[in-house]
C-alpha cells in the first residue's frame, strides 16, 4: 500500500528554488497495476525516486505499507528499499562480471538475514522470468530483453510489496519490450503490486490505472477501460526466431 | 546485513578485475618481497659476522697499531707498536694470560717461486701464532721458537699463495723468494674459507717475526699484538689494563687520540651487530617506504575505481545496501589487496632468498619477523589507505549514482 499525501519536492539551487513536485497525492492499493505517465520534465523521475525511497520529499507525507518514510533515517530507508521495493531500471543495472544467478542474489546480501534457500530462490525467480537455462550467463552474453528479465528476477527475489519499474522497456526492441510487459501482467495476475513509470502511452495502456503528471502535479488519474494484453500482442507479431 | 557476504562482494570484484587488482597489488608485492629478502640477508650477514667474531676467539685481546674505535683493521705502516710493548704487556698480565703473540704484516709483497711470480701478504709472527689464531699447518710444520731464535729463512704458505705459485703441487720442501730474499718452505697452512666480503686469508706467507722485521720489512714496529687469556672473564679487565699500560708507555693522556686500539671479541660483536643492524633497519625502512608508496598507488586506483563504479554503488544502495555495507565492501577490497599482495610478496621474497642461498651462496637467515612484520604492515596499509576510497564510495547518493 502506497499513500502519497501532498508530496512536494523543491530543489534549492543557486538560483530561485525549483519546485519539481507540487503536492502530489494518490493511493495505490495492494495488487494494483499502475502506470505513472508524463513527458520529461514533469517530475516523473523525481516521483519515482520518492516512491523508491531513494529520495526524500521536501513536503507532504509518504507512507509505504503503513510506515511513514519521512521519519526514517538513511539506514532505515535502505532496509525499507531492500524489504519492500523491487526495482527495475531502464538501463537494467546488472553487475557486468557476475552471472545471472549472482545478480539475482544481490539483494539477499543486504537482507537482515541471508536465507538458507537462496540458491533455490534465485532459481525460482529466474524460472518466473523464463531464464532458468541462462542462470550462469553473464549479462554480456544475454540480449537486452533477457538482461531486463534478469533484473525483474532480482526485483522478485525478496518478495517485495511493490515492483517499481522506471521505463523498463525504454532500451528494448518491441518484441523484448512486450515480453517484459507480459511478465509484469503475469506477476500482476499473481497478485503483485506494480508501478511503472513511463512516458510511453502504449506502455501505460498495459496497466489497470494511469496517473498522468503535468508540471509536478497529478493531471489525470483514471482506470484503463480495456488494458492491452501483451501476450496477445506478442502472438500477433510477425514470426521470427526468438532470441 | 551479512558482513562476510558484503566483504565477499568486494573480493569478488577483485577477482573479476584481475588486471586492476594486479596493479593495486604490485606495490605491496614488491615491498614485502624486498622486506623479506633484506631481512633474511641482513640477518644472515649478522650471523656470519658474529660467527667470524667468535672465531676470532672470545679469550683474545687484540692490540692494533693505529687508533680508532670498534673493529678496525690493523693498519700497516704505523710505527708506534713495538716488540717491547708486547714484552711489557706479557709482564703486566701474566700469569692470567697464556699467550702473547706479536705480528708484523705487509700486503702485496712480490713473491716468486722459480719463474712464477705473484703478490701476497707477508705475516711475520711469533712461534705461538699458530696456536693463538689458532691456525695450524696441515702439511709440514709451522714457525717454531728455534726459527725465531736463529732468524731462520723459513716460510709457511697459505693455500691460495701456494696455488698461485705452484698450482696443485705441494710447496713443502721447496724454495720461494720474498722480496727477492730466499725462503725455505717448511709448511702449508690449513685452508680458510673466503669471507662473504671477499677477504681471502689464504694468499699469505707466514715467516718468523725476527726474520721478518730485520730482513724483509726492515722495521722495528709491529702491526698488532694478540693476547690470549686463560679465563674469558678476565678479558675486559685485562683489556683495560693494557690500554692504561700503553697510554703510559706511549705518553698519551686522554682525550688525546690513542695511537693503538684494543679490541676484544665482545666489543667487536657489539660493533658488528650495531653496524649490520643499522644497515638492515635502513634497508627495511626503505622497503617500508616502498610499501607505503604501494599503498598510496592502491588508494588512487581504488579512488578512480569508485568513480568508475558509481553506477554499481548506486545500484547496491537502491537494492538495500546501507552506507556501512558499501564502506565495508570497499575496505574489504583494499585489505584483501594488501594482505594477498603481502602473501604473494612473502612467497616471492622467500623464493628469492632460497635462490640467493642456493645459487649465489649468500648466507641468509629466514626468521618469522619479516613475515609477522609484513602481515601487520599490509593489514595496516590496507586499512589506512582503504578508508578514504571506502568513505567516498559510501557517501555517494543512490540517485546520483543510478542516474544515467
Amino acid at each position: 500500500m502506497i499513500e502519497l499525501e501532498g508530496i512536494a519536492k523543491t530543489y534549492a539551487g543557486t538560483g530561485p528554488a525549483a519546485a519539481v513536485l507540487k503536492g502530489v497525492s494518490f493511493v495505490i492499493r495492494p495488487g494494483e497495476y499502475v502506470a505513472v505517465m508524463g513527458a520529461s520534465g514533469t517530475g516523473k523521475s523525481t516521483l519515482m525516486n520518492v516512491l523508491g525511497c531513494l529520495d526524500k520529499p521536501t513536503g507532504g507525507r509518504y507512507r509505504l505499507d503503513g510506515a511513514d518514510t519521512g521519519a526514517l533515517d538513511d539506514d532505515a530507508l535502505a532496509h525499507l528499499r531492500n524489504r519492500k521495493i523491487g526495482f527495475v531500471f531502464q538501463q537494467f543495472h546488472l553487475l557486468e562480471r557476475a552471472s545471472a544467478t549472482q545478480n539475482v542474489l544481490l539483494p539477499l546480501i543486504y537482507a537482515a538475514e541471508y536465507p538458507e534457500d537462496a540458491k533455490d530462490r534465485a532459481r525460482r525467480a529466474l524460472e518466473a522470468v523464463g531464464l532458468a537455462d541462462r542462470a550462469d550467463y553473464t549479462p554480456s552474453k544475454l540480449s537486452g530483453g533477457q538482461q531486463q528479465r534478469v533484473a525483474i528476477a532480482r526485483a522478485l527475489i525478496l518478495d517485495p510489496a511493490i515492483i517499481l519499474a522506471d521505463e523498463p522497456t525504454g532500451n528494448l526492441d518491441r518484441r523484448s519490450g512486450l515480453e517484459v510487459l507480459a511478465i509484469f501482467q503475469r506477476l500482476h495476475r499473481q497478485g503483485r503490486t506494480i508501478v511503472i513509470v513511463t512516458h510511453d502511452a502504449a506502455v501505460a495502456e498495459h496497466a489497470q490505472r494511469v496517473i498522468v503528471l503535468k508540471e509536478g502535479a497529478v493531471a489525470e488519474d483514471r482506470a484503463v477501460a480495456q488494458s492491452r494484453d501483451a501476450e496477445a500482442e506478442l502472438a500477433a507479431l510477425p514470426k521470427e526466431a526468438s532470441p | 546485513m551479512s558482513l562476510p557476504r558484503v566483504a565477499a562482494e568486494g573480493i569478488r570484484a577483485l577477482a573479476a578485475h584481475k588486471l586492476r587488482t594486479f596493479f593495486m597489488m604490485a606495490g605491496t608485492i614488491v615491498g614485502i618481497a624486498a622486506l623479506v629478502v633484506i631481512m633474511a640477508v641482513g640477518k644472515g650477514a649478522e650471523q656470519e659476522v658474529l660467527k667470524r667474531v667468535n672465531s676470532f676467539g672470545t679469550h683474545l685481546i687484540k692490540i692494533n697499531a693505529g687508533g680508532g674505535k670498534g673493529y678496525t683493521k690493523p693498519q700497516a705502516g704505523i710505527a708506534t707498536l713495538k716488540p717491547e710493548d708486547a714484552e711489557a704487556i706479557r709482564a703486566a698480565i701474566s700469569p692470567r694470560c697464556d699467550l702473547v703473540v706479536s705480528v708484523a704484516q705487509k700486503h702485496n709483497i712480490p713473491i716468486k717461486a722459480g719463474d712464477r711470480q705473484t703478490q701476497g701478504d707477508v705475516f711475520a709472527v711469533d712461534s705461538d701464532w699458530h696456536e693463538a689464531m689458532p691456525w695450524p699447518a696441515k702439511e709440514g710444520e709451522g714457525v717454531t721458537a728455534e726459527d725465531m731464535a736463529t732468524m731462520a729463512h723459513v716460510a709457511v704458505l697459505g693455500t691460495g699463495l701456494s696455488k698461485a705459485l705452484l698450482g696443485d703441487e705441494s710447496p713443502v720442501g721447496g724454495d720461494i723468494q720474498i722480496n727477492n730474499i730466499r725462503f725455505h718452505v717448511k709448511g702449508l697452512l690449513e685452508h680458510h674459507d673466503v669471507s662473504p666480503g671477499g677477504d681471502d686469508e689464504n694468499n699469505r706467507a707466514v715467516i718468523p717475526l725476527t726474520t721478518g722485521l730485520r730482513r724483509v720489512f726492515n722495521q722495528t714496529y709491529l702491526t698488532y699484538i694478540r693476547v690470549r687469556m686463560k679465563d674469558v672473564r678476565d678479558v675486559p679487565a685485562a683489556a683495560e689494563e693494557i690500554r692504561q699500560l700503553l697510554h703510559e708507555r706511549h705518553h698519551i693522556t686522554p682525550p688525546e687520540q690513542d695511537d693503538f686500539s684494543v679490541v676484544t671479541a665482545g666489543e667487536v660483536a657489539e660493533a658488528a651487530r650495531g653496524i649490520s643492524g643499522t644497515l638492515t633497519a635502513l634497508l627495511a625502512a626503505l622497503a617500508g617506504l616502498g610499501l607505503l608508496v604501494g599503498g598510496i598507488v592502491m588508494m588512487n586506483i581504488l579512488l578512480v575505481s569508485v568513480t568508475a563504479r558509481t553506477k554499481e554503488i548506486g545500484l547496491r544502495r537502491a537494492l538495500g545496501a546501507t552506507r556501512r555495507a558499501i564502506f565495508v565492501q570497499f575496505l574489504a577490497e583494499s585489505i584483501a589487496v594488501t594482505v594477498v599482495g603481502a602473501a604473494l610478496g612473502a612467497a616471492i621474497g622467500w623464493g628469492v632468498v632460497e635462490a640467493l642461498h642456493r645459487f649465489a651462496s649468500v648466507r641468509v637467515l629466514v626468521s618469522w619477523e619479516p613475515f609477522a612484520l609484513a602481515g601487520t604492515f599490509a593489514l595496516g596499509v590496507g586499512l589506512v589507505f582503504g578508508v578514504q576510497p571506502a568513505r567516498r564510495a559510501a557517501r555517494l547518493s543512490p540517485i546520483d549514482a543510478i542516474r544515467k
